[in-house]
């Protein structure tokens, strides 16, 4: 289904662009804009990029606070999935997880997050759980010059949050501009008990800019940057915060369209981001000894895509490059400070060097089904400066790997006027993540153990089967999709009975290894049903199940979870109350250090109201998350931290 | 023009680290040198003949020190014939006495390089109190000839090539003298160790006064003593057996640079305990390290 949808929008963008171009039908272009997601969820208008995403069934979160929640996909951890922004890869400059990519975009300068499961997600690098893209606006070029902005103020009250995001876009023949500021401010927020959640603050700036420019009627240039600083954040279930992570993301783009012929669309991109990331423990009293734990990655890359339409096949062809280097280092200071200072690095210096071709396909057999196939071709390779570092638990691992990963996948589509049937299968490997293979004492304050790396970790295999059914009338809708990996060499942490643990707060040290296999089972449903023309239900179950080889529960699956919400709108107000929550963590597993998490629900409302300003449009919203302030952790709230309380938010939007 | 020279500053100002990365390999040298190079230590003018001292960069240590002795014609420069070249050193104190230390008596001629090696392990720096002199003896055409120097023993500033000497359970003194890794890195680092045992008290002469130790076994337990390090140890070590070179060999993994306690257990031929207690194996954060009977500490 998402597939469709990403070829669809992927087939319209280019359409879309050409419109501009050559004014054909402006209809193409309406339909691209209604297919669009805007940012923003049913309950709230101004939602982070993670409480976003947290709206899509497919996405569960681990969070370690209020900040940087690490997405999870399909059940699946940030390794197994590709998280990239507009096409390209960035790697995060923490050990511990604490800046997912996701956590270096705004909401404002998103116009829609691209999330494929499984090995559709192949096509940009190899993965197992699917891929995550988040594309950022960019305003088309129109025949005459336009403004096009927004500006949206709030606060949220539980944690005193105020944020200030504005965009404003210009457009004309040949030039486009867009560009965003943001700032959030948030200071510690309080649980369902009212006790504060120390150290749960957090302080957020991120800008953007895009210039694009038209070289000829079908070829453009384009320069994109964005820069995100956050500073002084909290992450309470870590012993240490945030003293400063930034991002600058860059990228010059060369987009080349073709009315007729086998290639419609060429887009090439030249991209180089620079992350830093630096840790903080000086805020925590308790800590015994002082630690520095700075992190840096870097990425260039190249990545092209072209589009081609041949009869009834449309196929997109993407080649992506890129090289990371990610270094980390600790550093330990003694009780005595007059002593010497205990060096090591976390991440050796570790160059990734990736190249992959991909191709997917789209095939109408008939108006009614359609067959969609392709595969990826990837070439990874791993070179660790330090490589002593690797030698000490595991004597002699080579200081260059290199892997070849492929993968396959293909699905078939029936789509009548009520029915709609899917059924897919995908194949594909993809390699140990840098901490996978080289990570050294990564303190993982989960489990308290410390992880060490393994260079000769064998690839991971997936096999995947996927299958979805629904039924929708004009009124109401039902879909079931249902999922089942079953995955070869699966990394995990395991306790190793050598070495004993460098961070004071571990128990032990566990290293990275293949279980034989491990399968994990996700099925979700969603129904809708309009219950008066502006009254309108939905809801929404998720069951997931996963194992290891020995038939044992993994860890981090999702229990039960449900989720229902109105949606009423009367005049230019709108209401809208959703509840949502979890069952009981019946398969959680000790072993990998989950203890079991009570189920509970929330209940949200919000209410908004629309009007004019002259010729401003403007959304005035009240809501409330969490009304009846319960007191709750949920399976994947590292160390059982209390989510938040009821907090009431408020927000104002303008838009031009 | 003058915009792309602005906005090229701006980007290089913007990429610019907020932290520099740390220099790995400069860290490790601000505590440690690493000596390579054999220096002359002295030169003996003797009758007809020249003889050099050499030792890694050109200083006596405390500790085990690698000697070369160059012997040369002063007049030809050629070394031809010369032969059963030995080494003793030997300490007079003021009372008088007179003492020696673990070291190779009969050098070993390497042809290549045309020097002879050997080494001595300075049990003591030198002192008002404390004398060294080293005595050299060669053959030429079966004469014999002595020399002596007065040598300076420097402490050693380098805690990885420290030493220790102690008296066993069977009531025996011995020495343990670390010979390498002189700079050792966050690594498995190849422990080398020359491990002797005084037996001056069944001889009266110097040059047997030590001797080298045969098929014991010095069992390794390396740990980190700082307190918040919680007696931290690391994976994959090696005990030291000796090698074909009379030297106790063994495996070492350092995991991160600080202060390390190598903890020994020497075990004799039989496998009897010699000296040396077990260390505590489980993580005590915030308590200093215990240590074994028989340690010795290194830094880096």
């Amino acid at each position: 289904m998402k597939k469709i949808y990403g070829i669809i929008s992927f087939l319209f963008l280019g359409i879309n662009a050409i419109a501009q171009d050559s004014t054909i039908a402006l209809k193409e272009v309406t339909v691209m804009a209604r297919a669009k997601k805007k940012i923003e969820t049913e309950m709230k208008m101004a939602v982070t990029v993670d409480e976003f995403l947290a709206s899509s069934d497919q996405i569960s979160f681990i969070k370690r606070g209020a900040y940087a929640w690490e997405p999870m996909l399909n059940n699946m951890s940030t390794e197994r999935s590709v998280i990239t922004i507009d096409g390209m890869h960035i790697f995060g400059a923490c050990t511990d997880k604490m800046d997912p990519v996701t956590s270096y975009v705004e909401s404002n300068n998103l116009s829609t997050i691209d999330i494929k499961s499984g090995q559709e997600g192949s096509l940009h690098g190899a993965t197992v759980a699917g891929s995550i893209d988040l594309r950022r606006k960019n305003t088309p070029f129109s025949t005459e010059s336009k403004w096009g902005g927004a500006y949206q103020t709030g606060l949220e009250f539980n944690n005193k949050q105020f944020f200030n995001l504005g965009n404003v876009s210009y457009s004309s023949e040949r030039f486009v501009a867009d560009g965003s500021v943001s700032f959030r401010q948030a200071g510690n927020y309080t649980d369902g008990n009212r006790a504060e959640v120390k150290h749960s603050q957090y302080n957020k700036f991120n800008s953007s800019l895009g210039l694009a420019y038209k070289i000829r009627p079908l070829s453009s240039v384009r320069l994109d940057a964005i820069l995100d600083i956050a500073k002084d954040v909290g992450y309470p279930a870590l012993p240490m915060d945030l003293w400063l992570s930034r991002a600058l993301i860059t990228s010059a783009s060369y987009k080349q369209l073709s009315e007729n012929g086998l290639i419609r669309v060429w887009d090439t991109k030249l991209y180089f981001n620079a992350v830093e990331h630096y840790m903080d423990d000086t805020q925590r009293p308790e800590n015994l000894v002082h630690m520095d734990m700075p992190g840096w990655s870097t990425t260039y890359g190249l990545v092209s895509r072209a589009n081609m339409i041949a009869g009834s096949i449309n196929s997109e062809i993407q080649l992506n490059t890129y090289s990371n280097l990610s270094i980390a280092e600790m550093r330990m200071y003694p009780q005595d400070r007059s002593q010497r200072t205990m060096f090591a690095y976390s991440w050796p210096w570790v160059t990734t060097r990736f190249a992959s071709i991909a191709m997917t396909n789209s095939w109408d057999i008939s108006g009614k089904s359609r067959l969609n196939f392709g595969g990826s071709l990837g070439y990874n390779y791993n070179f660790s400066q330090y490589t002593e570092f690797n030698w000490i638990f595991h004597p002699g691992a080579p200081r260059e790997k290199s892997r070849i990963l492929p993968a396959l996948h293909a699905g078939y589509q029936f789509n009548t006027n009520n029915f709609d049937l899917s059924a897919g299968a995908g194949y594909g490997h993809r390699a140990p993540s840098v901490s996978e293979a080289y990570g050294y004492y990564i303190y993982n304050s989960f489990d308290r153990y410390d992880y060490i790396g393994n260079p000769d970790l064998k690839n991971e295999i997936s096999w995947e089967v996927n299958a979805s059914a629904g039924f929708k009338t004009d009124k109401a809708g039902i879909e079931a999709r249902v999922n089942n990996f079953y995955i070869r060499n699966y990394i995990i942490g395991r306790i190793l009975s050598l070495g004993s643990p460098m961070n004071y707060q571990s128990v032990g040290v566990k290293g990275y290894t293949s279980l034989s296999h491990a399968r994990i089972f996700n099925v979700a449903v969603n129904a809708r049903y309009d219950l008066l023309p502006h009254l309108h239900w939905k809801g929404g179950l998720t069951y997931a199940r996963a194992t290891d080889n020995k038939g044992g529960n993994l860890p981090f699956i999702r229990p039960v979870s449900y989720q229902s919400s109105i949606h009423f709108m009367y005049k230019k107000m709108s209401f809208q109350t959703s509840v949502n929550g979890d069952f009981i963590q019946r398969n959680y597993s000790p072993e990998y250090g989950e203890d079991q998490t009570a189920d509970y629900w929330v209940w949200n409302a919000s209410a908004d109201y629309t009007f004019r300003l002259k010729n401003i449009s403007t959304v005035l919203q009240v809501g409330a998350e969490n009304l009846l302030d319960a007191w709750y952790s949920t399976y994947a709230d590292w160390g059982n931290i209390p989510r938040m309380g009821r907090n009431i938010f408020t927000s104002l939007k303008f838009s031009l | 023009m003058k915009n792309i020279f602005l906005l090229t500053a701006l980007y290089f100002a913007v990429t610019a680290c907020t932290l520099d990365k740390t220099d790995y390999l400069a860290e490790i040298s601000t505590i440690v040198t690493e000596h390579n190079e054999f220096k002359e230590v002295a030169v003996i003018n003797g009758d007809e003949y020249k003889v050099t001292l050499l030792a890694l960069n050109g200083t006596l240590y405390k500790g085990y020190n690698e000697i070369r002795v160059q012997i040369t014609n002063s007049r030809t420069d050629g070394s031809e014939n010369i032969s059963g070249a030995t080494l003793l050193p030997v300490m007079s104190t003021a009372d008088g006495s007179r003492a020696s230390c673990p070291h190779r008596y009969d050098l070993i001629y390497i042809p290549d390089e045309n020097y002879f090696s050997g080494y001595t392990v300075f049990t003591h720096e030198s002192s008002i109190s404390e004398n060294w002199e080293l005595n050299i003896s060669y053959t030429i055409a079966g004469r014999s000839h002595t020399v002596k120097q007065s040598v300076s023993v420097q402490p050693q500033p380098n805690k990885n090539l420290n030493m220790t000497a102690f008296t066993g359970n069977d009531d025996e003194r011995y020495i343990i003298a670390l010979v390498s890794p002189q700079k050792p890195k966050v690594a498995e680092n190849e422990l080398v160790a020359g491990l002797y045992r005084f037996t001056g008290n069944s001889t009266d002469s110097l040059q047997n006064a030590y001797s080298e130790v045969n098929g014991y076994t010095l069992q390794l337990d390396p740990r980190m003593p700082e307190p918040s390090m919680g007696n931290h140890s690391s994976p994959n070590n090696r005990d030291l057996t000796q090698g074909e070179n009379g030297l106790y060999h063994g495996v070492v993994n350092y995991t991160m640079t600080g202060n390390w306690t190598l903890n020994f257990i020497l075990l004799n031929q039989n496998g009897k305990i010699v000296k040396g207690t077990r260390v505590p194996l489980d993580f005590t954060p915030g308590v200093e390290g215990k240590k074994s009977e028989l340690y010795i500490d290194i830094l880096f």
